[in-house]
């Protein structure tokens, strides 16, 4: 009887800890989607056409409800159901640029012509520090050339220059 | 009185182009009289602008709706703090509103400088009128304020028809900073139209000397300030108004009001390399002559509709005027600067890669390289659509992606660049100067470490921060000592003397510090959070150590809105800390809704509430919270910017040598004969000071 009814508990207790493992994984699998979706969002912009902003970030200042718009939450809830059905970050939206053009995206996609968006802000201006390191590194050569001397100083000008110059150091 | 304003305005274009050709005209045949004319004439440009914009603004307070512009953004129960602010809420206004700041400037420029450089003014005048012929060109014949309605009676015949009420001011407008904001930013837009003139005009006549340089520098100050303080306006604007919990969004027109900022910032600095060893000429004047011309790219940004933007004006066919104008500018400069390129010839090269010049390069090179890269990604969507057919999005993660660590750079050097001397810098002083503030920069980021930051772009603008704060608290400081033990005076009082002694400089350091506080708190942002939620009365929300508790919701009134508020109890770590009222707004005369935020703000964060209104889905009430860290650095570290600002324009006070009674044999027994005495040391040479 005894043995019985430990029987019992165990096969209780494995069920409770079965049910608590099973939706414990689908609330951090459901939480973790979620999350997922919010950042996937923030990779497209909400195509409703009266705002600038992102599917997560809709928020239509100026309009009857300064929340997200419903295509906003549309394109969520797609975000959403296409995690659930297993496809990667880049399916969704490559799905998301077959479907709207490459508009959607909130900052130009690394291919074709859209890769000179990236590139340019990086190797102009390394090209332009190539260039003035040559400049300077020419003026440094011609300085170099520069015969000593130079032209002649006033015996009044050189002690007026040294009184100023310990007026300096003085301070 | 509509036809007042239109032939004041038509006025001012034949006096602005007088002006000009006269201008032109005295230079050539050097008449006195005749350049004296052209300066009166281009003064007397400012009275008639004036003129005309006291008119639109009496449209405006009369209510009167015959006029097309003021019928479009005004309304009769519109408060008159906002009706004066209406002039500039459009296309026409705005434009006329540029035109009387020129003027303004153009005036003050004219009239400061009547009696001083006799070489150099008349071609300043010529190119300030030319500047206005282009807008009040468009006030009068492109977009013009005083159009007035049109009606037709029942026998066709066409009347001026006057409308019962306005169609009110668009309801982001309403609100305190919106009156400040754009003129402030005007200001620095049309303020950068002098130190072009100057600039222009130097290389124009070869103006002997470098006078001109500390001219252009100054009214560039004075330019750079002002655009600096309606940026950060703008900002706090958006934050305060738009009710998403930011404060910039890489929006184009934002990034137009940056792109002459930025280029200012550099020629500020760079001129220093001129004025102190006749270096970066060429570069300085090109530097002038791209700010100016990014004034005018950004107006027409604003004003065309190239780029789609939240704050640009209606779409519009002026868009073409200003490319037109921009072209003439650039082929002028060019032609001015070719004919005339010797003339900016360097003094003297570059003796070191460890010295103050080549920091200033840098600085240079990487201030051109962020107005590039914004400028770049503001433009993009057009190449795009020229060379591919596809309109590209550039949203705010290209930009923080690609200027965050060209800002990070930037500080980084704005350490480095003060602490390293003139020509050569050895490495004794390197290690003198630097190893300190490195240490204590280095031990700020371990300690944030530790307490578990791991956000890298935060933790580096901390370690900057802080590496920074500590060179410039370290130049005060050796300087002041030297004061305090000479002058036996305390330490504070001597770096108080020491700044006034060479505002410049100090005024330099201050405007750094400005920046790093700014830094840090755009930094913060890394770690914001938010939360939506629809909040009924007696529910409440979870932020950060907040608690909300929705209390309820109640109606309010008046002659310009209705609005629906949120009546928000506010809970810190359990204890009831304070009450927040957000509204959701409807402005009757447009029929447009609005949000204030209640925003609850301290030097650690920000806790900043969004009344949304009610949900489409099921009617209930949304509230939609952020805190925001580190927030109020940026408005503290704009304000620090602008005190800095003032303190360099500043005259140096002049050092005045305290002979104490001298012990014998000491030199100064042979000065003053044992007498305590006050000498009067020489005047400073401007620009020689830093």
């Amino acid at each position: 009887m005894i043995r019985k009814f430990r029987r019992l508990v165990n096969r209780v207790a494995t069920c409770v800890l079965l049910a608590i493992t099973v939706l414990g994984f689908g609330f951090v699998t459901s939480a973790q989607q979620t999350d997922r979706a919010k950042n996937i969002g923030k990779k497209v912009k909400c195509v409703c056409g009266g705002c600038e902003d992102t599917a997560s970030t809709c928020n239509h200042t100026g309009g009857a409800f300064s929340g997200p718009c419903d295509t906003a939450k549309t394109m969520l809830k797609e975000i959403d159901q296409r995690i659930a059905r297993g496809e990667s970050d880049d399916m969704i939206l490559q799905n998301f640029v077959q479907e709207y053009g490459p508009t959607v995206l909130i900052e130009p996609p690394k291919q074709g012509f859209s890769w000179m968006a990236w590139i340019v802000p990086v190797v102009l201006p390394l090209w332009a520090v190539w260039m003035v390191w040559n400049v300077v590194r020419r003026w440094r050569e011609r300085a170099a050339l520069t015969p000593a001397g130079g032209p002649g100083v006033s015996a009044d000008l050189l002690a007026r220059a040294r009184s100023e110059a310990e007026k300096e150091r003085d301070e | 009185m509509d036809i007042f304003g239109s032939f004041a305005l038509l006025l001012a274009f034949i006096l602005a182009v007088y002006a000009f050709v006269a201008g032109i005209v005295a230079i050539v045949t050097r008449r006195p009289l005749l350049t004296k004319s052209a300066r009166n004439a281009g003064m007397a440009v400012f009275v008639l602008v004036t003129l005309a914009v006291a008119t639109l603004e009496y449209f405006f307070f009369t209510n009167n709706f015959s006029l097309a512009y003021v019928s479009a953004h005004s309304n009769s129960a519109l408060p008159g703090f906002y009706k004066f602010a209406a002039l500039w809420s459009g296309q026409e206004g705005s434009l006329l509103w540029w035109s009387w700041l020129l003027s303004t400037y153009a005036f003050w420029a004219l009239f400061l400088n009547r009696k001083k450089h006799p070489e150099l003014m008349p071609y300043v005048g010529v190119i300030l009128s030319g500047v206005q012929i282009f807008f009040l060109t468009l006030n009068n014949f492109v977009a013009t304020p005083f159009k007035v309605l049109a009606g037709a009676d029942a026998s066709g015949a066409m009347h001026i028809a006057r409308l019962s009420d306005g169609s009110g001011l668009n309801p982001l407008l309403q609100y305190p900073e919106m009156v400040i904001h754009p003129p402030m930013l005007y200001l620095g837009y049309t303020g950068f139209t002098v130190p072009f003139a100057f600039a222009l005009a130097a290389l124009l006549g070869r103006y002997p000397g470098e006078k001109w340089i500390h001219i252009t520098r100054r009214w560039t100050m004075v330019a750079w300030c002002f655009q600096g303080v309606g940026i950060l306006l703008g900002a706090h604007w958006a934050y305060a108004v738009l009710g998403w919990g930011g404060y910039w969004a890489w929006d184009p027109v934002e990034n137009a009001s940056l792109l002459p900022w930025i280029t200012g910032t550099a020629f500020l600095h760079s001129v220093m390399m001129q004025e102190k060893r006749g270096m970066m000429k060429v570069w300085n004047v090109w530097l002038v002559f791209v700010t100016f011309m990014l004034c005018i790219l950004g107006t027409m940004l604003t004003r065309s509709g190239v780029v789609s933007s939240v704050h640009a004006f209606a779409e519009s066919s002026i868009g073409g005027w200003f490319v037109g104008f921009l072209a003439i500018i650039f082929l002028v400069c060019f032609a001015a600067w070719w004919k005339n390129r010797d003339y900016l010839r360097s003094d003297n090269q570059l003796d070191s890669l460890v010295s103050r010049e080549s920091s200033f390069l840098f600085n240079n090179l990487i201030l051109l390289a962020a107005c590039f890269a914004v400028l770049w990604g503001t433009l993009f969507p057009v190449f795009s659509e020229w060379v591919t057919g596809n309109k590209i999005s550039v949203g705010p993660p290209f930009f923080n992606k690609v200027n965050i660590p060209i800002a990070l750079f930037l500080l980084l050097l704005t350490g480095v660049g003060p602490l390293l001397a003139w020509r050569k810098t050895s490495y004794d002083a390197l290690k003198r100067n630097f190893a300190g503030p490195l240490a204590g920069g280095i031990a700020a980021g371990a300690v944030t470490f530790a307490f578990g930051f791991r956000d890298f772009y935060a933790l580096m603008c901390l370690i900057l921060g802080v590496f920074v704060t500590l060179t410039i608290f370290a130049e005060f400081y050796r300087g002041a000592r030297v004061i305090a033990q000479r002058d036996g005076t305390n330490m504070l009082s001597a770096a108080g003397e020491l700044t006034m002694r060479n505002t410049r400089r100090y005024g330099g350091y201050v405007v750094h510090f400005g920046m790093v506080l700014i830094f840090i708190g755009i930094a913060g942002q890394a770690f914001n959070q938010d939360i939506q939620k629809e909040l009924n009365p007696g529910q409440s929300l979870a932020i950060g150590p907040y608690t909300i508790l929705s209390q309820n919701y109640d109606d309010i009134a008046n002659d310009n809105y209705q609005s629906e508020r949120a009546t928000l109890e506010v809970f810190y770590k359990g204890k009831s800390d304070m009450m927040l009222y957000p509204e959701h707004r409807l402005y009757l005369a447009s029929q447009v809704s609005s949000t204030m935020v209640a925003i609850e703000s301290s030097p650690l964060r920000d806790l900043y509430v969004v009344y949304a209104g009610r949900s489409p889905d099921t009617n209930q009430p949304v509230v939609h919270a952020y805190l925001n860290p580190l927030v109020k650095w940026i408005w503290f570290g704009g304000i620090v910017v602008i005190l800095g600002t003032g303190l360099a324009m500043l005259p140096n006070r002049r050092a005045a040598l305290v002979l104490r009674p001298a012990a014998e044999g000491s030199w100064a027994e042979g000065v003053s004969g044992g007498h305590p005495s006050t000498l009067q040391a020489p005047a400073r040479r401007s620009g020689a000071d830093d």
